[in-house]
């Protein structure tokens, strides 16, 4: 019986107690930035060489599970996503820190990437075949269409000015375009220097913008007291958890799907799923950016649904959904096994077996998420003459971790420097990592769907229109950019005057 | 008197212990020049644990990716030649001279095992109105750029087969670029392109689904691991000058470093290529065993580098020819 594989973990102590273990670890390398869970992934590999195929894999499931969710806690906590999934989790994450409410933040955010977590393993459990076909029908144009939904999140994370949003988003694609071109190896905006040809590290963009000009900001009132955190409650009620249901299912749909392509993962969908709740919140209790709850909910129930996602391709086809599924399918050739399209004929308990360990991960990854939060808590009430120095180690020993290069911690740091000035004057940093994350995807796509059409745009439109998943993208990208616009709420207004 | 003479023996002695201490004395760092997860990653870790115990130490392996391999190995070209960094690669150094992506490639470094070479093949789309290599020659010709082959960069493993196969015959088709075989190929199931010159390592588990035909091999003999199809040199005599060709990974140390360490390293690694877990991963994944040392491999690596060049020269898609940097013609 193959789907007796799906208890094996749970019963058999040693695996029990190697993906606890790997949830555990991956909890904590993905609470720090510039330690990724595709670098952990990666080193298990030659770690694990000589072990058994299950024991290898319990435990790197364990830290994947756990890394996605990890990454929230240095967000909430310190305003430094610890992996880049966390990126749309700091924006409501820390203001709720700042209030002395990181406690229920970090619980709620537990709750809800368990329920998403899960969400996105019965995704495949049930529909994996489908679920996988139907991503690969994804054409360039539509990977295209589905980035610049994707950069129309600009709208939402400009704060107060649009303008200062679109320069900032700008500013991130073009960070995103240095380096040697990836389609034609032609060197850009590398200025003849060959450390820039890999591009500019993304998370020391990341931890620069986001941690050391946080710092840099709170370096103006050093002298005043941290904000007292008040521990009313941990794990969430019961009441609350039913009232965020439908938006964290929606978050965890949107996780699975954006996961389950082979282009995207956890960062996308974390941002599409904030932008969506912004859009279908009517009257959040505190605003978002300020502190809404929907916008702690939404990212974190949809990078933890993406890991769910990302083994859809992956279990049916062979095709990795992610930088970490990558990783995982090169240890299963390791170990003697062919993933690919034949490996749910062959050797289907492999499929039961990952499936059961993904559940235990997320078991697990509840428990050791809710536990410890009033220590951990702490760590927010430190003086902040003590504090910031921290961060600002921190930000330096994860920039360098990431490609142990000086060159990023320089870069780290100018960003950083750029950022505190970004906030001085009212830009967010939000819109410059959204342009970077982006940048690829807009930019290999674009040349792809206009090659694909002998770089004819009357042809591309035609492709758009006569395809249905084409042209519902088309159509979401209308209606988002429509809806950015004064002529919605004009709209809006004229509709709402004409009933009454 | 005595005692001086002690002292200065003494101090000869801690003098010369560097050089006398057995190779390896610390742990040995191994640079990978592609991503985790990939081909040339997975068989960098899969044989390198079997060549540790041989060795007496740990081989630290680290993947420093970006510039198609150049930053991993300008970096590894600018330690000390002293046997404690390797360079784990793949075939792209060779052509860095003549694409413009620098002025180093593998002569700068001694091999120390020539691994295993890929097997390339071309597949196309279940749905390709062709199901030889014949066929498609005469559907591309009939319907001019409508053909859609994936491409992975000026250099990459497509651009050369493409190379390849225009000596001999005319193909206008469009290129579309992906970043490597992998993407390609799941474009190419989504049907986002029609056809993808591969090396059958990535294609192989696509194939045996169903979920992609086999076009050609483009190898001068049959595959133990695609029984029944011939190698195109059977309809396509001409391109027998070029073949057997494919891709390569190989682990190199800067040129330089003291003969007994390169002695140490090259014997650990072909006792470990010769692994029977590795060798079965390595057919298990359609490329075929080298385990070149030495002569062999510089011998290898040299004709490798002038039937490419040339070819990518010739199909104009290099940045300089190869005669600049005195590379001969095949």
């Amino acid at each position: 019986m193959d789907w007796t594989h799906f208890f094996m973990s749970w019963i058999d102590p040693q695996l029990l107690m190697l993906v606890a273990l790997g949830t555990f670890a991956g909890i904590y390398v993905g609470a720090i930035p510039g330690l990724s869970v595709t670098m952990a992934v990666s080193i298990l590999i030659s770690f694990t060489f000589s072990w058994e195929m299950f024991d290898a894999l319990s435990l790197m499931i364990g830290i994947y599970m756990g890394g996605v969710y990890g990454g929230s806690r240095t967000a909430i906590l310190l305003n430094i996503p610890g992996a880049p999934s966390a990126i749309a989790t700091a924006l409501d994450g820390y203001p709720l820190a700042k209030k002395g409410l990181a406690g229920e933040a970090i619980g709620l955010s537990t709750t809800m990437s368990a329920l998403g977590g899960l969400v996105g393993i019965v995704v495949l459990g049930i529909g994996a075949p489908a679920v996988s076909e139907f991503a690969l029908r994804f054409q360039p144009r539509d990977y295209l269409l589905l980035a610049i939904l994707g950069i129309l999140l600009v709208g939402s994370l400009s704060g107060e000015s649009l303008v200062k949003g679109i320069f900032a988003g700008a500013l991130g694609l073009t960070i995103g375009c240095v380096g040697l071109d990836p389609l034609t190896a032609q060197e850009r905006f590398t200025f003849g220097q060959i450390e820039l040809w890999g591009g500019i590290s993304f998370i020391a963009v990341m931890i620069g913008l986001f941690g050391v000009s946080e710092a840099l900001m709170q370096l103006q009132h050093v002298d005043t007291a941290a904000v007292k955190q008040v521990i009313r409650r941990i794990v969430p009620e019961w009441r609350s958890v039913v009232k965020y249901l439908p938006l964290s299912l929606q978050s965890s749909a949107i996780g699975v799907i954006i996961g389950a392509l082979p282009g995207t993962g956890g960062d996308i969908a974390a941002l599409m799923a904030y932008d969506q709740a912004k859009r279908v919140t009517k009257n959040p209790e505190t605003p978002f950016g300020e502190g809404a709850k929907e916008g702690l909910i939404a990212p974190e129930a949809a990078n933890n649904a993406a890991v769910g996602g990302a083994f859809v391709p992956m279990l049916t086809l062979g095709i990795p959904g992610d930088a970490v599924t990558a990783i995982i399918i090169g240890a299963m050739f390791i170990h003697g096994l062919n993933p690919g399209p034949m490996l749910m004929i062959e050797r289907p308990e492999m499929f039961w077996f990952i499936l059961g360990a993904l559940v235990l991960a997320t078991f697990f990854m509840l428990v050791f998420g809710l536990t410890g939060i009033r220590l951990f808590v702490k760590i927010v009430e430190l003086p902040r003459a003590v504090l910031f120095p921290l961060i600002l180690l921190l930000s330096i020993v994860g920039a360098f971790a990431v490609n142990n290069s000086i060159i990023d911690v320089y870069f780290m740091l100018g960003f950083g420097v750029l950022g505190y000035f970004m906030k001085m004057y009212g830009y967010q940093v939000g819109p410059v990592i959204l342009g970077v994350i982006l940048s690829r995807l807009i930019d290999d796509n674009w040349r792809r769907a206009i090659i694909s059409e002998q770089e004819s745009l009357p042809r591309l439109f035609h492709g758009i229109f006569t395809s249905p998943l084409s042209a519902v993208l088309m159509i979401a990208v209308i209606l988002v950019f429509v809806s950015n616009t004064p002529l919605w709420a004009w709209g809006k207004r004229r509709l709402s005057r004409g009933r009454s | 008197m005595k005692i001086k003479l002690f002292g200065a023996v003494a101090a000869l002695l801690v003098a010369a212990a560097p050089v006398m201490a057995e190779y390896p004395e610390k742990d040995i760092q191994g640079v990978i020049q592609w991503g985790a997860g990939g081909s040339t990653d997975t068989v960098m870790r899969a044989v390198t644990p079997h060549a540790e115990p041989m060795l007496g130490a740990k081989v630290v392996m680290q993947n420093m990716t970006g510039g198609v391999g150049a930053i991993a190995t300008k970096f590894v070209g600018a330690q000390e030649a002293d046997g404690y960094t390797l360079l784990m690669g793949a075939e792209n150094p060779q052509l860095y001279k003549v694409m413009g992506l620098g002025d180093s490639d593998y002569a700068d470094f001694t091999p120390i095992n020539v691994i295993a070479r890929g097997v390339p093949l071309i597949v196309a789309n279940n749905d390709a109105p062709f199901n030889t290599f014949k066929e498609m020659v005469e559907y591309v010709q009939a319907h001019p750029n409508e053909v859609k082959f994936g491409s992975t960069g000026p250099g990459g493993l497509p651009s050369v087969v493409t190379a390849m196969l225009t000596s001999e015959v005319e193909l206008p088709v469009t290129f579309v670029p992906y970043d490597g075989d992998g993407p390609a190929l799941t474009a190419l199931q989504g049907g986002a392109i029609d056809v993808m010159p591969a090396v059958l390592g990535a294609a192989i588990e696509g194939v045996k689904a169903g979920r992609m035909k086999v076009i050609a091999l483009v190898d001068s003999a049959e595959n133990p691991a695609l029984p029944g199809i011939a190698p195109i040199t059977v309809d396509y005599p001409g391109y027998e000058k070029f073949l057997p060709w494919g891709p390569f990974f190989g682990i190199f140390v800067k040129n330089g470093t003291p003969d007994e360490a390169v002695s140490k390293l090259v014997g650990a690694y072909a006792e470990a290529v010769k692994n029977p877990d590795f060798v079965a991963l390595i057919e298990g994944r359609g490329f075929s065993m080298l385990n070149l040392s030495g002569d062999e491999a510089r011998a290898f690596l040299d004709k490798w580098q002038s039937v490419t060049s040339w070819l990518v020269y010739d199909a104009g898609i290099a940045k300089a020819s190869p005669e600049e940097f005195g590379i001969p013609r095949p």
